[in-house]
């Protein structure tokens, strides 16, 4: 300790670090209450459904959500680097065409040591994608930008879809809205605005004043995986092929294993539980991913709330090491679902 | 209508027999349109990424490992080959240094039985020389036997015709005698 002290370097930089931390506690929701929060803005609006970003619908029946924009952009991204990866491809590979090369290497092993080289091979390319899409999206959802940049949903349309939702009346002062300023259409979750929220009510009373307004930011880019149709989707895909492919190599026996009539009742009963374990399978696929990102972004959120400046960075390493986990544990269930599926008495050991 | 609008839909919260749908579509937000787009998307990023990605990359690498595997095997048939051809060399090495080992044991005993021929025949030659010589030897010394007695001989008649001549004088034979026989061992000597 008293060698840190006589070190000029390390004292500035316990000085800086101990300092930063004071500021964020300071600038942050604790601060708020003794009269700082300079840093904080009002916690975000947080809901499971994926926002539209747009006001109206894009045509009757579609609203553009911004986790739809997300996945366009991560499918736009993907294939973006696998065009470069693969458009001078040498013998000798060198950068992208490296990297994809290493993954497909990994995964090929992966696929190979659970489903044996000939079926391993056939799964490979979907327990690829799902691995690149899911991966690539968890990674996108925590750049800065997503979720704290987006449009101003007017006071109006949020009393409108509150009630809408709850199939009544609502109580307007338990609705809380964000004060922005000027009269633009585009809004920032800006530092020192910790303060600037009314609820509906208030705002009904005697609005917000000239040069400014009221109403809920809506992001226009949110984690793909936080919407659970994203999930959902690629989890009806998995089990989609796994079936398939079940269907493809034993024919009407993989039907068997769901109705069997001729081993009894009790063959009869275990089939049916297995056809339960299918649906619980898509409901876990989609949930693990949905529920661990969803929980991800929220964790995000509160740590900025709370700790503006520095409470998201060890957050940031947990969230890249979750994305990452569970894009790879989606594509090993497939390959083991599948693998399973797919297994004869010949290749069942 | 449910089914294309159900971000539309409307449970009244006392229907309870409707609360999953509730929940389902208006509380985790499932939508067939969201839904729908998310299928489109990732089926097409999963076409689009099999064409340009999978199928190229994984042909490549196929066509890499059988080259790795040819040039493995051709390597190991190039060792087998060049460790029979180095084995022939050896036996054949062997084979040339046992010849020569032969080679020159022959010579040595050609050589061997040369040397000897050689100095059996110096042998014998030398002792025929010796021989000869010996016999040389033996007749001179026969001769000169011979020579002495007979000169002894005729110094005796001499000295005994002298003494004769000087008849009956003892003196003078001893001196005669003496005379003789110093005539004789000069003789000898000479």
């Amino acid at each position: 300790m008293s060698k840190l002290f006589r070190s000029p370097k390390a004292l500035t930089i316990l000085i800086l670090v101990l300092g930063t931390f004071v500021l964020s506690i300071a600038g942050g929701a604790l601060g708020n209450e003794f009269g700082g929060g300079f840093l904080g803005s009002p916690i975000a609006h947080i809901q499971l459904p994926a926002e539209p970003v747009l006001e109206d619908e894009l045509f009757p029946g579609f609203e553009l959500t911004n986790t739809m924009v997300t996945t366009w952009i991560t499918v736009l991204a993907i294939i973006v680097l696998a065009f470069l990866a693969t458009r001078r491809m040498t013998e000798v590979p060198t950068g992208l065409q490296n990297v994809f090369e290493a993954l497909i290497e990994f995964f090929s092993d992966l696929a190979t040591s659970i489903a044996g080289p000939e079926r391993g091979r056939r799964f490979l390319p979907l327990a690829l994608t799902i691995f690149l899409f899911i991966v690539t999206a968890n990674w996108l959802g925590i750049l800065p930008g997503f979720g704290t940049i987006g449009r101003i949903e007017t006071p109006e349309d949020v009393i409108h879809h509150a009630e809408e939702k709850a199939g009544a009346e609502i109580d307007l002062t338990g609705v809380h809205l964000q004060i922005f300023d000027g009269k633009g259409f585009l809004a920032l979750a800006l530092p020192g605005s910790m303060d600037e929220t009314i609820t509906a009510a208030e705002f009904e009373e005697h609005g917000v004043g000239d040069g400014k307004q009221a109403g809920l930011l809506v992001p226009f880019l949110r984690s793909a995986n936080t919407d659970v149709n994203t999930t959902l989707a690629i989890a009806i895909v998995a089990m989609f092929a796994v079936h398939f492919w079940a269907f493809a190599t034993l024919g009407f026996g993989h039907i068997g294993k769901f109705l069997d009539f001729k081993g009894g009742p009790i063959a009869l009963f275990v089939g049916i539980l297995e056809a339960v374990s299918e649906v619980a399978r898509l409901i876990s696929f989609t949930f693990r991913l949905f529920g661990n990102i969803f929980a991800g972004e929220v964790l995000l959120i509160a740590m900025a709330f709370l700790l503006p400046l520095i409470g998201i960075i060890p957050f940031l390493g947990l969230e890249l090491f979750v994305g990452l986990i569970q894009a790879f544990i989606f594509s090993l269930l497939t390959l083991v679902f599948a693998s399973l599926a797919t297994a004869t008495h010949e290749t069942n050991h | 209508m449910l089914w294309l609008r159900p971000w539309r839909l409307s449970v009244q919260p006392d229907g309870f027999g409707k609360w999953w749908l509730k929940v389902m579509f208006e509380a985790l937000g499932i939508n067939v349109a969201g839904l729908v787009t998310q299928l489109v998307s990732f089926v097409i990023l999963f076409a689009v990424l099999y064409k340009l990605l999978f199928k190229p990359i994984l042909r490549l690498m196929d066509q890499r490992s059988e080259r790795i595997r040819e040039s493995l095997e051709t390597a190991e048939r190039v060792k087998v080959e060049s460790a029979r051809s180095h084995e022939e060399m050896q036996k054949q090495i062997e084979a040339a240094r046992a010849e020569g080992q032969q080679l020159i044991t022959q010579a040595r005993q050609v050589a061997d039985r040369f040397r000897e021929e050689e100095v059996t025949k110096a042998r014998a030659e030398i002792e025929a020389e010796r021989a000869r010589a010996e016999v040389n030897i033996q007749r001179e010394r026969d001769a000169s036997i011979e020579g002495l007695r007979r000169e002894f001989a005729s110094l005796a008649i001499t000295a005994a015709e002298r003494v004769v001549k000087r008849s009956l004088n003892e003196e003078a034979h001893r001196e005669l005698i003496s005379e003789v026989l110093d005539e004789g061992s000069r003789l000898k000597e000479g």
